[in-house]
């Protein structure tokens, strides 16, 4: 009996083995990548020079309809966000002749949305639009899963004309076509934000500095002085210099303030174990052993620390700057602003980044229809109702020009915007998700005391294996 | 008289009988039918899928057949699998022979019997050296993930079923307020497990105004890193300079432990009350008759008519903390620098962050061995501890 139960089972497994087999193989095939490509961290300059991209010999969009196609847009924002992007959403629905719908649903964090990305690439559960990282669309495309949105965008149709590609900073503009996918759009830009150093105006007054730390050295005297003489308006108990919350855009905006980077766009490898990356680990670390620095210890305990006025110094994106606002209006109610990483270079060197919108493969109509929406969103008009909502930085210059008042009310955010032009980008590789894993367990390592060099060397090898390996499934 | 029935009418009744046997049978497997499709569909059919999974080098798309490199990675050296296996079947001979040497009359051979125990044991560890060339040879963060995962069990499981069935026994007796206290103690079962490991979370934060720092300054203890600690409990509360597998759990671990703990004590009460109330009364009632005091009637009249409970409550505790994820999920930190990392959030990592869906899933089937192998085990070694009455 036993013998017969055994070989039944035995017999289901197989039968389903075989069913698997039997499932459809993906429709489509990765695209072919270029023997040498190469990458260039794009620059981000204020004004715009030229058009970034060719417009194709034939237009293949021409004969498609999108007429009354209905578009689901997965995104990630919540409250004014979220409300303000409906707004936009509801506008199109209405004005547009195409009798296009679009809906948003909100799918949860970054995280969230690439999580259940992945199981449904390439199947009719794909959205029509979706918020991606840039690695997260690279990771996508191993499947070819997405739009090369460049035949749209250089529609004659329906794309965009060589002055309104123009009106874009060519920076935001070219982050989103992958030298390793043939130089495809696999994204486009409706916003970016910056990692800025957040200070409290008026304790570092009462501590005698006058301006924002310029130097790592100057920080370090500011968050040292603060870790030991609290804020008089303080809220709260305690009194920190600065708190770091693990995370790679940390490591990567301290690394770039210390003149390097965690990526070689000739090599196409990590160098997370740069000489500079390094020397702002062990600037960082020494923050800590002297009691000058802490670990962030909540979700966004360093934005309510701030706000209370026990917190002299936070690294964070600008796309925060409302959040900060609040909590320091709420709290200790105290001057504030925004400054550039202290830095070692001449210059500064700001980590910019932002999702971008990307198009999973669906039907031509559909896609298309995607696309004028997408068109819509990065419109002057909708971009200057998006950004002043948002509080996150337009992507086009003439969108940027008309903000003269909105820059005005909020000096941090126009402190911030005029940063811009010392971007530099994190690397748009596939499996970055992984790696800024990695990353996290080894600032984390170091925060605690760990051998800077030691742990440096054995997260760079880990992140170059890691890549290697998702480098490998892109079939040439 | 001839005893075979010659009547004509016999084969056409044994016919009828043999048809109607046929239709109970086929009404049988009828029935059975709906949940036999459920189970495989649901059950076995994933289990199959992730088998063939597991032999691709299955990233974003599938890609070539691999065979059993996917394994090959995560085991490295496959004559250190073996001799831990050979270690842990020896540890259960030993466990075997020493149990039999302590019900052996003659005292030649119950002294014969301990020194092979002994011996074995010795044997048994050594052989599980081989453990550390799975380590050095194979996936080290998957092994090491494992060992996360056996330290959470170890630290979950006696704990929550001893606390259990002391509870219900307390909430059997004849005290006030009972019902409130049964179902104060369910609470946290039936509370989602994600909002209560935030909450846990914000209690063992390494703020000095966190709450369980707050408690230990109350006796004048340092406030501790909790879930942010990486160092070993051993070292933080013994001061030991242990490292490996002896140095224990990891304080964020353990701190994680006292989450599973207070989820499932609950839970395991109610199973525990509902077992003792199918404990017949006239025993207990013999028992105080023939003088018995309270302890001893809970040590020998509790305890193992409990042992059915208890032990499927052993059985299912094992597999979940095995499969422990969504509170573990929640709760770890970068800080505690991947010593909280079980298999399961090991898996979830691979699968989500390294899009390696074959390797993962060579992961899973790995877990899921190991769940079976220590499922039997337990069968076999408790099954047979357990009174039925």
């Amino acid at each position: 009996m036993k013998t017969k139960l055994y070989g039944l089972m035995a017999l289901m497994i197989v039968a389903t083995m075989i069913l698997a087999a039997c499932t459809p193989k993906p429709t489509a095939q990765p695209t072919a990548v270029p023997t040498e490509a190469k990458t260039e961290a794009p620059v981000v300059t204020e004004a715009p020079t030229e058009a970034p991209t060719e417009a194709p010999v034939a237009d293949e969009w021409a004969n498609v309809d999108p007429t009354g196609q209905k578009i689901v847009f997965w995104h990630q924002h919540t409250k004014a966000r979220e409300a303000a992007l409906l707004e936009i959403i509801d506008e199109f629905n209405k004005t547009n002749e195409y009798g296009i719908e679009v809906t948003a649903e909100f799918q949860g964090s970054y995280s969230d949305i690439f999580n259940k990305m992945l199981p449904i690439l390439n199947t009719p559960d794909v959205p029509d639009l979706v918020v991606a990282y840039q690695n997260q669309a690279a990771t996508y495309q191993l499947a070819d899963a997405l739009v090369d949105m460049n035949s749209m965008v250089n529609s004659p149709k329906w794309g965009l004309t060589a002055e309104e590609q123009a009106d874009f900073f060519p920076g935001f503009f070219a982050q989103d076509v992958f030298p390793n996918f043939g130089n495809a759009r696999l994204g486009f830009p409706p916003n970016r934000s910056m990692e800025v150093l957040y200070y409290n105006l008026d304790w570092m007054k009462e501590l005698g500095f006058e301006n924002p730390p310029a130097t790592p050295e100057e920080f370090k005297a500011i968050a040292c002085a603060a870790s030991q003489t609290p804020f008089s308006k303080a809220t709260a108990e305690g009194s920190h210099g600065y708190e770091l919350s693990i995370d790679t855009s940390r490591l990567a905006s301290w690394t770039f303030a210390f003149g390097g980077d965690i990526y070689d766009y000739e090599n196409g490898v990590f160098t997370l174990n740069s000489q500079a990356a390094i020397d702002s680990m062990t600037f960082l670390q020494g923050l800590f052993q002297e009691g000058c620095a802490k670990l962030v210890t909540e979700d966004y305990g360093d934005q309510t620390d701030f706000g209370n006025g026990t917190l002299m110094f936070a690294v964070g994106s600008s796309s925060g700057l409302p959040y900060y606002q609040s909590a320091a209006e709420s709290g200790a109610n105290h001057a504030w602003g925004v400054a550039a990483i202290p830095h070692t270079s001449a210059d500064p060197v700001m980590n910019v980044y932002g999702a971008s919108v990307s198009m999973p493969k669906t039907t031509p109509e559909r896609e298309l229809a995607a696309w004028l929406f997408l068109k819509y969103y990065t419109g002057t008009e909708a971009q200057a109702k998006w950004a002043i909502a948002s509080q996150y930085f337009p992507v086009r210059a003439s969108v940027a020009e008309g903000l003269t008042d909105y820059f005005a009310s909020q000096p941090a955010y126009k402190t911030a915007f005029d940063m811009l032009k010392y971007g530099h980008f994190e690397p748009p590789v596939p499996g970055y998700d992984f790696v800024r894993e990695e990353v996290n367990l080894a600032l984390a390592a170091i925060a605690d005391g760990a051998d800077v060099k030691t742990t440096l060397d054995a997260l760079n090898a880990t992140a170059n294996d890691i890549l290697a390996e998702q480098m490998a499934q892109i079939k040439k | 008289m001839n005893t075979q029935d010659q009547s004509p009418g016999k084969p056409r009744r044994s016919l009828i009988s043999q048809w109607n046997h046929l239709k109970e049978q086929l009404t049988a497997y009828l029935f059975l039918l709906p949940s036999i499709l459920i189970i495989g569909i649901f059950g076995l059919f994933p289990i199959g899928y992730a088998i063939y999974m597991s032999l691709f080098n299955w990233r974003v798309t599938k890609g070539g057949f691999l065979g059993f490199d996917n394994y090959d990675k995560i085991v490295g050296d496959w004559g250190g699998l073996l001799l831990f296996l050979l270690g842990v079947a020896l540890l259960v001979a030993a466990y075997w022979l020493w149990t039999s040497a302590f019900r052996s009359s003659s005292r030649g051979v119950v002294v014969a019997k301990v020194i092979a125990a002994i011996l074995l044991v010795a044997v048994g560890f050594l052989l599980a050296g081989g453990w550390g060339r799975l380590m050095a040879g194979g996936d080290k963060k998957f092994w090491t993930s494992m060992m996360i995962t056996l330290f959470y069990a170890i630290g979950t499981v006696p704990t929550q079923i001893i606390l259990a069935m002391v509870l219900a026994y307390l909430l059997f007796q004849n005290i006030r307020g009972k019902d409130v206290f049964r179902m104060i103690y369910f609470l946290p079962y039936i509370t989602p497990v994600v909002s209560t490991a935030v909450v846990f979370r914000s209690i063992f934060s390494p703020r000095e105004t966190a709450l369980a720092n707050t408690v230990l300054s109350w006796f004048g203890a340092g406030p501790l890193k909790w879930l942010f600690e990486p160092r070993p409990f051993s070292q933080i509360l013994f001061g030991w300079n242990i490292e490996g597998f002896w140095a224990g759990p990891s304080l964020a671990l353990v701190t994680i432990i006292l989450f599973g703990v207070w989820t499932f004590v609950g839970y395991n009460t109610v199973i525990f009350l509902a077992g003792l109330g199918s404990i017949s009364k006239e025993i207990y009632e013999a028992a105080e008759i023939d003088g018995a005091n309270a302890w001893g009637v809970f040590r020998n009249v509790t305890v193992p008519l409990l042992s059915p409970v208890t032990f499927y409550l052993f059985l299912v505790s094992f597999i979940g903390t095995f499969k422990a994820f969504n509170h573990i999920f929640v709760m770890e930190v970068p800080s505690a620098q991947g010593t909280v990392a079980t298999a399961s959030v090991e898996i979830f990592s691979i699968f989500y962050r390294a899009n390696n869906y074959g390797y993962a899933a060579a992961q899973a089937i790995v877990l899921f061995l190991v769940i079976l192998g220590l499922t039997f085990a337990q069968n076999k070694l408790l099954g047979k501890k357990v009174f039925y009455g």
